[in-house]
């Protein structure tokens, strides 16, 4: 068993060793398609980040009657709180707090701004909502909200909801597409590059034949050596998503606050998942494709 | 040790390779088989070494109908056959050693056991201190010779032997015959497949003669017609 082992060692690096070429072009070939399986994960985890942002900015605004009891506020608190399904947070913005926001909207409106005192303009609950772009949810909640008491109107921007669930969906799901097409070509490209190098080893695997050794013996050192290659491809692809990530986060830093972009990042360790990812294509890939691309050759 | 009954083998229908082949051989023999190209001379021996399989009839070697072998069972039989080809079949990037010692390593050798038999093989062969050249290193006499180690480092039953002087001069083709003689002395079956009317007529041993797939001659201390 040990003297199989050592032959089964020795033959994997004396095998890089002897045909560095192609042991190169195997782990380039699976460092630069692995990378892009990462790069389109990657993107995707930012574009979902940079919805949720939007998304999380959404709210819905409770108009109540001016002169409101608190008794009668009370109540309308009482039904925000006891649906947390559907409201994450609300916060209640007073007479004052109405008067402030109507002189930066109707700035352009003075006339109508004048009507308005803190005695007649109505006050208002804004609501966050837990599923900020589910129209159909957020019309049944105006629905309800609008028949509670005092309750002067319920309003949402449901254009801009509408189009958030479109993004969505529409990047959403091309993006999905892209990463299952560059994961199966990053597959078939890492599994021909082993099948070209092992094509050219077809006469050594032929006399290993016919000396006696078993498939499985003469497998076994390939699918090591292609494990290696797919696993020091993705530690190469690793590296360059590492770099390409931290430079996108750094450039991104200096948009503009507020500009609506900064969320356009990865932070919270799935670069990490993802890495890890592509090391465990890479080995699989490798270490299966050079399985059976040897298999081809043992028919002999 | 080898039986061959009405052993049938084509590769379509205007080529038949062999045709109702059968003959016997014991356990040491020395048996050449002729004929011209495309006789069948080398399918015959592929079929002793599960390379192909018959369409017909039953292959023995050492007591078991190889035809039928399971495929995990092939390369134990291989193990006790031992192969010599025209073109030497060495891997080009191992030395020497290597070569033999691969033969070795295939069947789980120890390595102390590979370090005593394989020099001891070599010195057989006439190589010795010739353990650290690469093959390319070599002449085709002495490739030739690294081949016959190789074959007969785990003293097996039976040499196979498909034209091993074909590409060597007269005097070195000699120099490998003597070496098969030798090694056939020591008990091995040796079935050698040649052109090489001088040798077959020099060691009058058993010939079979093939011609077209057919065996038209089987006859002990035989020459080459």
């Amino acid at each position: 068993m040990l003297s199989r082992l050592r032959y089964t060692l020795r033959e994997t690096f004396d095998s890089f060793r002897r045909n560095a070429t192609l042991t190169l072009a195997a782990i380039i070939t699976a460092a630069i398609s692995l990378l892009g399986v990462g790069l389109t994960l990657l993107s995707q985890k930012g574009f979902d980040n940079l919805l949720s942002k939007w998304e999380g900015g959404v709210e819905m605004i409770i108009f109540v009657n001016a002169g409101a009891s608190a008794d009668q506020l009370g109540v309308i608190e009482g039904a925000l709180g006891n649906n947390p399904q559907f409201v994450e947070s609300f916060g209640y913005c007073d007479s004052q707090c109405s008067l402030n926001e109507a002189e930066i909207v109707l700035a352009g409106e003075p006339g109508t701004l004048e009507l308005l005192t803190a005695d007649n303009i109505p006050t208002q609950y804004k609501v966050v909502p837990t599923e900020g772009t589910d129209v159909e949810l957020l019309r049944q909640l105006e629905g309800a909200f609008s028949e509670l008491p005092n309750v002067f109107n319920v309003q949402f921007a449901e254009d801009q909801i509408s189009l958030i669930g479109q993004l969505q969906d529409f990047f959403g799901f091309r993006l999905l597409l892209l990463s299952v097409f560059l994961l199966l070509a990053a597959v078939l490209l890492i599994w021909n590059t082993i099948r070209t190098a092992i094509f050219a080893r077809r006469r050594e695997i032929e006399v290993m034949k016919l000396v006696g050794a078993t498939d499985w013996f003469i497998r076994i050192p390939f699918m090591l050596e292609g494990l290696l290659h797919g696993i020091i491809g993705g530690v190469l692809a690793s590296a360059g998503l590492w770099a390409w990530n931290s430079q996108w986060t750094s450039g991104v830093g200096e948009f503009p606050d507020g500009s609506g972009f900064a969320a356009l990042v990865v932070t919270d360790g799935y670069d990490k998942q993802v890495m890890l990812i592509m090391l465990l294509i890479g080995a699989a890939a490798g270490a299966i494709g050079s399985g059976i691309a040897a298999s081809r050759f043992l028919d002999v | 040790m080898i039986r061959l009954e009405n052993v049938t083998k084509s590769y379509s229908a205007e080529v038949v390779a062999l045709r109702d082949a059968g003959f016997d051989i014991a356990k040491g023999e020395f048996v050449f088989l002729v004929g011209p190209s495309g006789s069948g001379k080398s399918t015959l021996l592929r079929m002793l070494n599960r390379q192909d399989r018959p369409e017909r009839g039953a292959v023995w070697v050492a007591g078991r109908n190889i035809v039928d072998m399971p495929p995990g069972r092939v390369p134990h039989l291989r193990r006790n056959i031992g192969n010599i080809f025209q073109d030497y079949k060495l891997l080009l990037e191992k030395t020497v050693f290597e070569n033999v010692a691969f033969a070795q390593e295939v069947i789980g050798r120890p390595k102390h056991v590979i370090k005593q038999q394989v020099p001891a093989v070599l010195e057989l062969v006439g190589l010795a201190g010739k353990e650290d050249r690469l093959p390319h290193q070599l002449s085709g006499g002495e490739q030739q010779r690294v081949s016959v180690a190789r074959a007969f480092v785990n003293r097996p039953l039976i040499l196979l032997a498909d034209e091993p002087t074909g590409n060597l001069d007269p005097a070195t083709g000699e120099g490998i015959m003597r070496l098969l003689d030798r090694i056939n002395k020591t008990g091995t079956t040796v079935v050698m497949a040649t052109h090489d009317q001088r040798i077959v007529n020099t060691m009058r041993k058993r010939v079979i003669q093939l011609d077209r797939g057919v065996i038209v001659r089987d006859q002990a201390r035989g020459v080459y017609e």
